[in-house]
């Protein structure tokens, strides 16, 4: 075990969690356990609904426009803005319009509001696709490391250490343009080739965690009575890794994947920032990249997808906390 | 013990080859030209050819490989081709063991490049794990001794709000209203001791500081809040709690010295990732640290300097990993069985 | 999807875009109403007398640093390849003296040329095929050593290495003796002259030391000729003329790093993309220079900055960014923010140059198709989309010259198109009168930046408007330049500017629309405009005594257009930057479209 290990699993991963919470509601699940305590806990659940409200947000764009009244990326730069470029009716300059609830952007005459709802959607897409690899990755790298005893262990886990070590917005910045590079040929492509790249880059520097997180469980739930009395009985090692292991791994996974998506939403408009970010559809990032020029003058622009990240950020983080803290009473709220 | 860090060295010895290797693999056999990917944006068809021979990227990637470890090892000469350097003897260039490659569009040695740098990237991470260091552990105490109170949850859920603002904007919003709308730090530049003395120096470095230290602050005020509850559970403070020491006492010698140990392991892996450059931070105050650099070199097609640099924040989170390892080994006996 | 903020900024990418550099544009300027003057008769822009030393305002502090912040980088520092807008402005400003050079006069708001390293303007044997420019004494480079007129030659000959030096100008390869066989001084074996593109063995090309197309005599440097070229004088401010000593040129690509520097500053340090630091040149001597002064320490350049930043920077004014200033085009939220707080710190002017849609002429055949998409191009939406501010940096245009150039004819071609009227019903008239409804219009755009995305969304929609099929070609910031030059391109539209090297027409035309350069790879020609009666008319008004040369090019411009709609008039360039309140001496210079370097100073 390296520090690191002892850092992701918390303050005493060797004691084995799930102390009799109370002895007369017996025959509980520890996965219903967590969901009971997880249901009971207010910002928790004020935390999903804000998660819920993003994701429907994102599933329903086109129909949320529509209901608004807004297009996305429509607007005439010559009826709807000025000699100064900067939009001629709603907020911040003209008071609130139902036409444009969030104003328009300046230059284009873009609605903001269609933009930010197709923005989620880009932002969500781009960090669920890319969290659901890393996590898939991380836990099957995590099940061999931590059931192979010996070399396939050895080669994972140093593998998981390299890829921890390499800068991972150095290389994001530096090797993006190469994974784009190969639709150069073909530049039709090069919008879906960026939103790929852009996942790709999210998956493979996103999985270390989870990996060493499942080794580290599996090595002890690998000594186990209902392990080895599966391994005495002759059953194949993919069954028992899937059906024997696997569930007792949930809480681990679900506890990662919630912190875990938050980071990449992040790290999504961090690379935008950076350059790295998809094109030829709106996304937070990219609106965000726009909006750095009228930070002072106009800063609604900036603020709207800002915002959305800061929220959705937060709730998610706040929203993985209390999943945590449900799945392991040891924590102390 | 000894075997223990004998095995950890070499692992780490390893792991830096190994990733050396992968780096090289990763920019030298890709769709982009590396000849073209280090002579620049602007670059003629002619410099291409010469690049390729000066760097020596016209041989196998292997043998490019072993020159570039051989260069970090015992240093080597710029150009690679030794017909260009006969050719032109006052144009070739010397670059010191460890060598990290030659910008050929800068003309000079990454290594020189790295030195330039280097002193802002470690000025601002300096700055920066004071900050996040005092205010992470205060708060995160703060927030353990306050536990399930108002303080409690407002200490963690409004750095864990901080920590959700993406970091450029914090810089942003830092240059745009603290130091030019309200003037109250001097526009951001970076000033050496040398040039303005410490005071100067330091006042500089303040925005950019905090703008790093806010990323890393939640995580230490959790990691302290609960490591201190963790050891407050313990039976020895119990012990002493039943005893009559005192609570401030009991917190400062017994709890938090518990929680020290992990404390420190966490900031030696992430002082190390900082000492490397912070990328966003740097870049959105301006200063030619070597995160900064990095992202140049990028927008510039330098690759020598961006494998250079890879390879140089790798090797620091890798030393970093293995000192605070032995040192945790020496503390924690557990580490060593598994 | 590379980073590619620096190439985000607004109308920063224009300068980049122009396929020229400027030099010329003698006349220029705005009046109090922001419309353009008429530019002045073609002798008006010179003094052959003018002498130093420049006197340095009053008001001027002495020392001080002066930091120029850019968006862009500066393609090249080497002064044989100096041919943009930016370097040229760096390196003529303050570091590389030529044979003559530009200063700006203030009282006509013109720039007016001037004698530099040469005595006088040249003088033109009775044949116009031989110049004779004359060095002034006591010339000496950042190193003490003195400048002679063999290192002036020396670098006229490196000039015509264009495959090694590339991108410099070529008009020595025209009008010099031998331009078109030698090969500069690099390439001095055949093996070497066949690695050079283009290369074929009977066409008598040859390269090294022995080329007599240039020769010093003295302090003497003689040009020869293959043909009379009036405007040379002008040619000669460019870097290309200025002394480069053969002895530092040992790798001639690397030259680029530390230019020999006979002006006022020199390099103390440079990064190519990153930063130029100027200091003070202790060899200069002002009294030989009627068109520079030394009145700060050192000049700070520092390029690739993100835009927002800087214009934020310098909008506060507050300590260190008071002595800032920046040679971007100013973003639309930073120029009504300064016009608003400080005017005075906001300098705006003109700049010698035209943005152009190109139709293919062997593509678009019919001249009815080319005047309609100049009535269903949306000038404005488009401008706007990719950030320009009308009226500030872009100007409406007609003619093909700009504002500013001698002998420039105002004309509206087709009737009663200001260069910004978009009217989708005659365009659509015209397609149908020649048959072409629904003619597809094809053209590039960068799919990677934003803006040029939003200006494509703004002409699909105008053109479709007009009863055009609009299919606008993806291609990326980085391979756009190339793309468009491609002779097999799948497009009929090209975008493009020019700008003048000097004012008059002769540095456009024989230039962009010379029948020998159609349909040839690079596309020397862009619109691929071959018409025997156009090319007749050219060749006439070359052997044109000088001072008919710029009105007859007026007319050639305006009959051009009339009779074979060459090109669709995207705008004329306009400048707009800002500074920070202590700098001073910041004057738009209408020959570069840059400020003038020259003469700035810190209050």
């Amino acid at each position: 075990m390296t520090v690191s290990e002892v850092l992701i699993q918390g303050p005493d991963p060797e004691v084995n969690p799930e102390p009799s919470e109370s002895g007369e509601i017996a025959g509980r699940s520890p996965m219903r356990i967590a969901m009971d305590r997880l249901l009971s806990d207010k910002v928790a659940m004020i935390c999903a609904g804000i998660v819920l409200l993003f994701v429907l947000i994102a599933i329903f764009a086109p129909l949320l426009c529509k209901l608004f009244g807004v297009e996305v990326r429509a607007g005439d730069p010559v009826t709807d803005t000025d000699s100064f470029n900067y939009p001629v009716i709603g907020p911040p300059n003209y008071g609130f319009t139902w036409e444009a609830p969030l104003g328009l952007e300046p230059n284009s005459g873009n609605d903001l509001l269609a933009e930010w709802f197709y923005g989620a959607r880009t932002s969500l897409l781009v960090a669920s696709i890319a969290t659901i690899v890393s996590t898939v990755v991380g836990v099957v790298l995590g099940l061999i490391a931590g059931y192979s005893r010996g070399w396939g262990d050895r080669v994972v886990t140093f593998v998981t250490d390299l890829f921890l070590t390499l800068p991972f917005l150095l290389v994001a910045i530096a090797v993006s343009p190469m994974l784009v590079e190969r639709w150069r040929d073909n530049p039709s492509m090069l919008d879906d080739a960026s939103l790929i790249a852009l996942i790709v880059i999210l998956s493979v520097f996103g999985w270390m965690g989870l990996a060493r997180l499942i080794r580290g469980e599996v090595i002890s739930l690998r000594e186990r009575e209902f392990i080895e009395a599966a391994h005495v009985l002759g059953m194949p090692t993919h069954r028992i890794l899937f059906k024997e292991l696997l569930p007792n791994l949930v809480a681990p996974i679900v506890v990662s994947f919630s912190l875990s998506l938050p980071a990449t939403i992040a790290a999504e408009a961090t690379l935008a920032y950076l350059g790295v970010g998809v094109t030829g559809r709106p996304s937070w990032g990219q609106t965000i990249l726009r909006a750095q020029n009228w930070f002072d003058e106009y800063p609604l622009f900036l603020y709207a997808p800002i915002i959305g990240i800061v929220v959705l950020v937060f709730a998610l983080n706040l929203l993985g906390d209390a999943i945590r803290d449900a799945f392991d009473p040891k924590s102390f709220r | 013990m000894v075997a223990y860090i004998i095995r950890r060295v070499i692992v780490g010895l390893l792991m830096l080859v190994a990733m050396s290797f992968i780096v090289f693999a990763l920019f030298m056999k890709n769709p982009v030209d590396p000849a073209q990917f280090s002579c620049g944006k602007n670059c003629p068809p002619e410099r291409i050819e010469e690049t390729r021979h000066a760097l020596g990227y016209d041989q196998p990637l292997v043998v490019q490989w072993g020159n570039f470890l051989k260069g970090v090892a015992v240093g080597r000469e710029y150009p690679a081709d030794e017909k260009m350097r006969e050719a032109n003897p006052e144009l070739v260039s010397e670059c010191a063991a460890p060598c990290l490659g030659f910008s050929q569009q800068l003309q000079m040695t990454v290594n020189e490049e790295i030195a330039e740098a280097a002193p802002i990237s470690i000025s601002i991470a300096m700055v920066a794990v004071v900050i996040w260091v005092i205010f992470g552990v205060l708060f995160g105490v703060l927030a353990a001794v306050f536990k399930g109170t108002l303080i409690d949850r407002g200490v963690v859920g409004g750095t864990l709000f901080l920590y959700a603002f993406p970091t450029f904007f914090v810089g942003a919003l830092l240059i745009n209203f603290v130091a030019i709308k309200w003037g109250i730090f001097p526009a951001p530049g970076y000033v050496p001791i040398a040039e303005g003395g410490v005071g100067q120096w330091l006042l500089q470095l303040m925005l950019p500081g905090f703008t790093l230290a806010v990323v890393y602050m939640a995580g230490y005020v959790r990691m302290t809040r609960a490591f201190v509850l963790e050891s407050m559970s313990e039976d020895y403070i119990r012990t002493a709690k039943s005893k009559g020491v005192k609570g401030g006492k009991v917190l400062f010698k017994h709890a938090l010295r518990a929680a020290l140990t992990p404390l420190v392991t966490m900031f030696g892996l992430d002082f190390a990732a900082v000492l490397g450059g912070a990328i966003i931070t740097e870049s959105v105050f301006n200063y030619y640290g070597l995160g900064k650099l990095a992202v140049t070199a990028n927008n510039n097609y330098d690759l020598p300097t961006i494998v250079g640099l890879v390879l140089l924040l790798g090797g620091l989170v890798i030393v970093a990993n293995i000192i605070v390892d032995i040192l945790y080994a020496i503390i924690d006996p557990r580490v060593r069985v598994a | 999807m590379r980073l590619k903020r620096t190439v985000i900024a607004a109308s920063a990418i224009a300068a980049l875009t122009l396929t020229a550099a400027c030099g010329g544009g003698g006349g220029g300027g705005e009046d109090k109403t922001g419309e353009f003057k008429a530019g002045g008769g073609a002798g008006a822009g010179k003094d052959a007398e003018a002498t130093g030393p420049v006197e340095i305002p009053e008001d001027a502090q002495k020392g001080g640093t002066i930091t120029v912040m850019s968006n862009n980088a500066p393609h090249t520092l080497d002064p044989t390849r100096t041919y943009y807008t930016d370097s040229g402005a760096i390196m003529s400003g303050l570091v590389t003296r030529s044979l003559t050079q530009y200063v700006y006069d203030e009282k006509t708001g013109d720039s007016i040329l001037v004698p530099d390293l040469a005595t006088d303007l040249g003088e033109a044997s009775e044949d116009g095929l031989t110049w004779t420019f004359t060095l002034k004494d006591g010339i000496k480079y950042e190193d003490g050593t003195d400048v002679t007129a063999e290192d002036v030659v020396y670098g006229i000959k490196r000039s015509f290495a264009i495959d090694t030096l590339t991108d410099g100008p070529t008009y020595q390869t025209t009008f010099f003796k031998d331009g078109d066989k030698y090969k500069g001084p690099f390439a001095d074996t055949d093996a070497e002259l066949k690695k050079l593109s283009g290369y074929e063995p009977d066409a008598g090309w040859y390269g090294g030391e022995d080329y007599d197309g240039v020769e010093a005599d003295g302090n003497k440097v003689i040009i020869h000729l293959a043909q009379p070229f009036a405007e040379l004088d002008y040619y000669a401010s460019f870097p290309v003329f200025s002394p480069i000593p053969k002895a530092k040129d040992k790798d001639p690509l690397a030259y680029e790093s530390h230019p020999m520097a006979t002006g006022p500053y020199k390099f103390e340090s440079y990064k190519p993309g990153t930063s130029l630091k100027l200091v003070k040149n202790d060899q200069w001597d002002p009294k030989t220079d009627p068109g520079r002064f030394q009145a700060v320490d050192a000049f700070d350049f520092k390029f690739a900055q993100d835009t927002a930043k800087l214009e934020n920077q310098i909008l506060g004014d507050k300590g260190a960014a008071q002595t800032m200033m920046t040679y971007d085009d100013v973003t639309p939220p930073t120029y009504k923010a300064i016009k608003e707080k400080a005017p005075d710190n906001l300098i705006e002017g003109t700049s010698p140059c035209t943005y152009m849609y190109r139709p293919d002429q062997t593509k678009i055949k019919d001249k009815k198709i080319r005047e309609a998409i100049s009535w269903a191009y949306p000038y404005q939406a488009a401008w706007k989309a990719s950030g320009e501010i009308v009226g500030v940096t872009i100007e409406p245009g007609t003619s093909i010259l700009p504002p500013g150039t001698a002998g420039r004819v105002d004309y509206q071609y087709p009737k009663g198109q200001d260069g910004q009227t978009t009217d989708p019903e005659k365009a659509k008239a015209l397609l149908k009168e020649a048959g072409a409804e629904g003619f597809e219009l094809k053209w590039y755009y960068e799919r990677d930046d934003e803006q040029s995305v939003a200006k494509k969304d703004q002409m699909v929609k105008g053109f479709e408007a007009a009863g055009f099929k609009a299919t606008p070609v993806a291609s990326t910031d980085e391979t756009y330049r190339d793309d468009q030059s491609n002779l097999d391109a799948p497009i009929n539209l090209r975008y493009g500017g020019w700008c003048s090297d000097w004012p008059s027409g002769g540095s456009w035309f024989p230039a962009q629309w010379i029948g020998s350069n159609a349909n040839k790879p690079g596309m020397p020609n862009p619109t691929n405009f071959k018409e025997a009666d156009a090319d007749a008319k050219q060749a006439e008004i070359l052997k044109m005594d000088a001072d008919e040369v710029p009105a007859a090019w007026g007319e050639f411009d305006k009959w051009m257009q009339e009779t074979y709609m060459v090109e669709i008039n995207a705008g004329y360039d306009a400048n707009a930057f800002i500074k920070g309140s202590k700098v001073g001496g910041v004057v738009n210079d209408p020959v570069k479209g840059m400020p003038s370097f020259s003469i700035m100073y810190l209050k």
